[in-house]
């Protein structure tokens, strides 16, 4: 099934009032960043101890 | 150099990263509200919740789609932990865990209920009926749960600044509650059952905690915390859900229907921080103790509310704001405790 406009104004309404540029995108992306630095540490937590 | 140096070398080291593991928790937790949130307006789930809600009112409808988010929020993070274990080369541990189920995977799978169908769906209700950043900072109290058990159960030192942390988060909580309630019978909307899902999201998350604690003595965390998800999602997608169905609620109608990309991006970044907030959770409970990875943890409400205002521009109310300072002071107070009273987690 594809999004109805009702369900997608209520999404994009969401991000409306973000005082941060592409908010819609940007969330996805802060994610990622702390997400890869976590499994980073993860990985040299492994070698240390 | 002198071996003693180093032992406390080495003890400071593994505090330092024990704190670290929390604060990790603490973030991607606070930004698992984004996914988590946005997720109800999206079909199917809003569909699904309209066609219930005409036959059996909005509460029972909000929970009857809470469960059905929940479980899926549940098969996401099992896909994003098989990628954390995939990374750190850890599927040969898992194998030998699950075979072992009597000292070890009993616990995992016990701590899944309490921080399943307890807490997570508790956190869902209280989202669907109060809202994002309620549901954030209700749920503070649950290191209070989890230290005193941990406290009573196994003898988990808890110092008399750490007792200070706790009575911080106490009152802080107690005002989250109170001023959101006050403000609502004011307006004649007591939305009761809201206030019960951040009851049982305290609770569920304390005892998962202590639970998880016991198991921790044998087991890896990175595994452990895996096994506690396989736990959940049997209890979701053999149990809650085939039940529901066969009382008559469109459960399965709806979860064909989630394959829609939108939907299942929002799904897969709420499984990723949803599943990396557990397990550094999880990876913090030997370094520094439950009651502390817990309070620490518990700074997910402030990051919460950060990143609600951030990328949703919510301002929240003043009793959220003020209670949530209490809870951040009261981390705090345990954050900053010398690390030499940490030598030895248990009591003597």
């Amino acid at each position: 099934m594809v999004q109805t406009e009702a369900a997608m104004e209520a999404y994009n309404a969401y991000w409306l009032n973000s005082p941060l540029p592409a908010a819609d995108v940007l969330w996805m992306v802060v994610i990622l960043v702390i997400a890869i630095v976590a499994l980073w540490q993860a990985r040299t937590f492994v070698s240390q101890f | 150099m002198d071996l003693q140096l180093l032992k406390k070398q080495e003890h400071q080291r593994r505090v330092r990263k024990g704190f670290m593991w929390a604060l990790f928790c603490a973030i991607l937790w606070g930004l698992w509200y984004i996914p988590g949130t946005v997720v109800w307006v999206l079909n199917p789930f809003d569909e699904m919740y309209a066609e219930i809600a005409a036959t059996n009112g909005d509460g029972m409808s909000l929970i009857i789609t809470a469960v059905l988010i929940t479980a899926f929020n549940a098969l996401t993070v099992i896909l994003a932990l098989m990628v954390w274990n995939g990374v750190l080369g850890k599927f040969g541990e898992m194998k030998r865990t699950l075979k072992e189920f009597n000292p070890c995977s009993k616990w995992f799978f016990l701590a899944s209920i309490f921080g399943g169908p307890m807490a997570i769906l508790g956190s869902f209700i209280a989202m669907g009926f109060v809202g994002g950043a309620f549901a954030a900072v209700a749920a503070l109290m649950y290191p209070v749960v989890g230290s005193i058990l941990a406290s009573k159960w196994y003898g988990e030192k808890i110092s008399k600044r750490a007792f200070a942390g706790i009575v911080f988060i106490i009152f802080g909580g107690i005002t989250i509650f109170g001023g959101g309630l006050l403000t609502e019978i004011g307006a004649g909307n007591v939305v009761w059952i809201g206030y019960i899902g951040g009851l049982m999201a305290a609770v569920g998350w304390g005892i998962e905690g202590a639970i998880a604690g016991k198991g921790l003595d044998i087991a890896e965390p990175d595994v452990g915390l895996t096994l506690r998800f396989l736990g959940e999602n049997i209890i979701w997608w053999v149990i809650a859900v085939p039940i529901l169905a066969i009382l008559g609620f469109p459960m399965f109608k709806y979860a064909l229907m989630v394959f829609e990309p939108l939907t299942m991006l929002v799904l897969v970044f709420a499984g990723i921080t949803f599943g990396f907030c557990y397990v550094t959770w999880y990876k913090s409970f030997p370094l520094i103790g439950v009651g502390r990875g817990q309070g620490i943890g518990n700074l997910y409400g402030l990051f919460a509310v950060v990143f609600i205002a951030l990328f949703f521009g919510d301002i929240p109310d003043w009793t959220i704001l003020v209670g949530g300072a209490l809870c951040l002071i009261g981390s705090s107070i345990m954050f900053s405790e010398d690390t030499s009273q940490l030598e030895s987690l248990r009591g003597e």
